[in-house]
């Protein structure tokens, strides 16, 4: 005779608790959050919250998403999408406003649309050729790569390993101003031998 | 709460399945299996074949029911299929239309 009269109070709320699967298709109108597991086809109008416990295998549509958990499948959000410093994720976001926390881990590609209207004069020299770029690639990159080139024509093509290590120390440190140009050139130096053998080629 | 709710306005088409209680407010269809109690609220309608411990009816199901405990129709309640389990209570005012077995030794 267990009682339930008060389920109804929870209102506007949707739960998947840990230890429920959810396969097939799962829409609706209201925020729902996961600390289960539902995979298949996920589509709401409202918020998705995949909490630390919840696993989302599933093509989601929703309006916000905030991921602590797991998601592996392409998100789609009308407003932002949020992988938090314990989300995981796999997948394709493709959202005007995404925010991936430090300590979120993440692979798949971002697309947040056509990049935002900005006037022209907010923007850096840069062109709008970039735009088709992935946006995974920071500027920062892209930038220090180019004017080694240009203020030394007369050899030592840049090292590969040069973007790798500015990646890195992005990715590491949050938003570094971008490395200062001598670095690749120290790279380049000690690096030598394997210049040399480029230019073989 | 530590107990799964699915909203008044969500719709699932597929499986269900878990280990703790279910409230279900919006729309199932597929299949249902847990080891605890199910709970279709008023405002639910649920066309899945379900199979759990309890449950308690109070909203829409089309489908059968197989418990391994106890079934309750409760007052309002519209159930079409079979229902299975060793307990089983219509209430008044319950509207039910398929077979009763409550003879269930194995299932």
């Amino acid at each position: 005779m267990a009682a339930t009269k008060d389920f109804a109070a929870t209102g506007e709320s949707t739960i998947i608790g840990p230890s429920i699967l959810i396969n097939g298709k799962l829409s609706g109108d209201e925020d729902l959050t996961v600390r289960g597991r539902v995979e298949g086809e996920l589509s709401l109008t409202r918020t998705l919250i995949v909490e630390p416990s919840g696993i989302v295998k599933a093509n989601v549509q929703v309006k916000n998403a905030i991921i602590s958990g797991v998601v592996v499948g392409n998100i789609s959000a009308t407003e932002s999408v949020e992988l938090t410093r314990e989300g995981r994720m796999v997948g394709d976001i493709n959202a005007p406003r995404v925010i991936i926390v430090d300590g979120a881990s993440f692979r798949g590609r971002v697309d947040m649309g056509n990049a935002e209207p900005r006037p022209a004069s907010e923007r850096p020299a840069q062109r709008a050729t970039s735009v088709s770029r992935p946006i995974v690639r920071p500027a920062a990159v892209v930038a220090p790569a180019r004017p080694p080139l240009v203020s030394r024509p007369m050899g030592k093509p840049q090292p590969p390993a040069a973007p790798v290590i500015s990646a890195r120390f992005e990715r590491s440190e949050g938003k570094p101003p971008p490395p200062p140009p001598p670095q690749p050139v120290l790279v380049g130096e000690a690096g030598k031998k394997k210049v040399l053998l480029k230019k073989k080629k | 709460m530590a107990n799964t709710v699915i909203g008044s306005s969500i719709t699932i088409d597929g499986e269900i399945s878990g280990d703790e209680d279910l409230v279900i407010q919006g729309t199932v269809k597929g299949k249902i299996s847990l080891k605890e109690s199910l709970f279709v609220e008023a405002s639910a309608s649920v066309e899945a074949d379900i199979e759990v411990q309890n449950v308690e009816i109070t909203g829409k199901v089309t489908g059968n029911i197989a418990a391994t405990d106890k079934v309750e129709l409760k007052a309002d309640c519209r159930v079409v299929g079979d229902v299975r389990a060793p307990r089983i209570l219509i209430a008044d005012g319950a509207s039910f239309k398929g077979n009763v077995d409550m003879d269930v030794k194995e299932r």
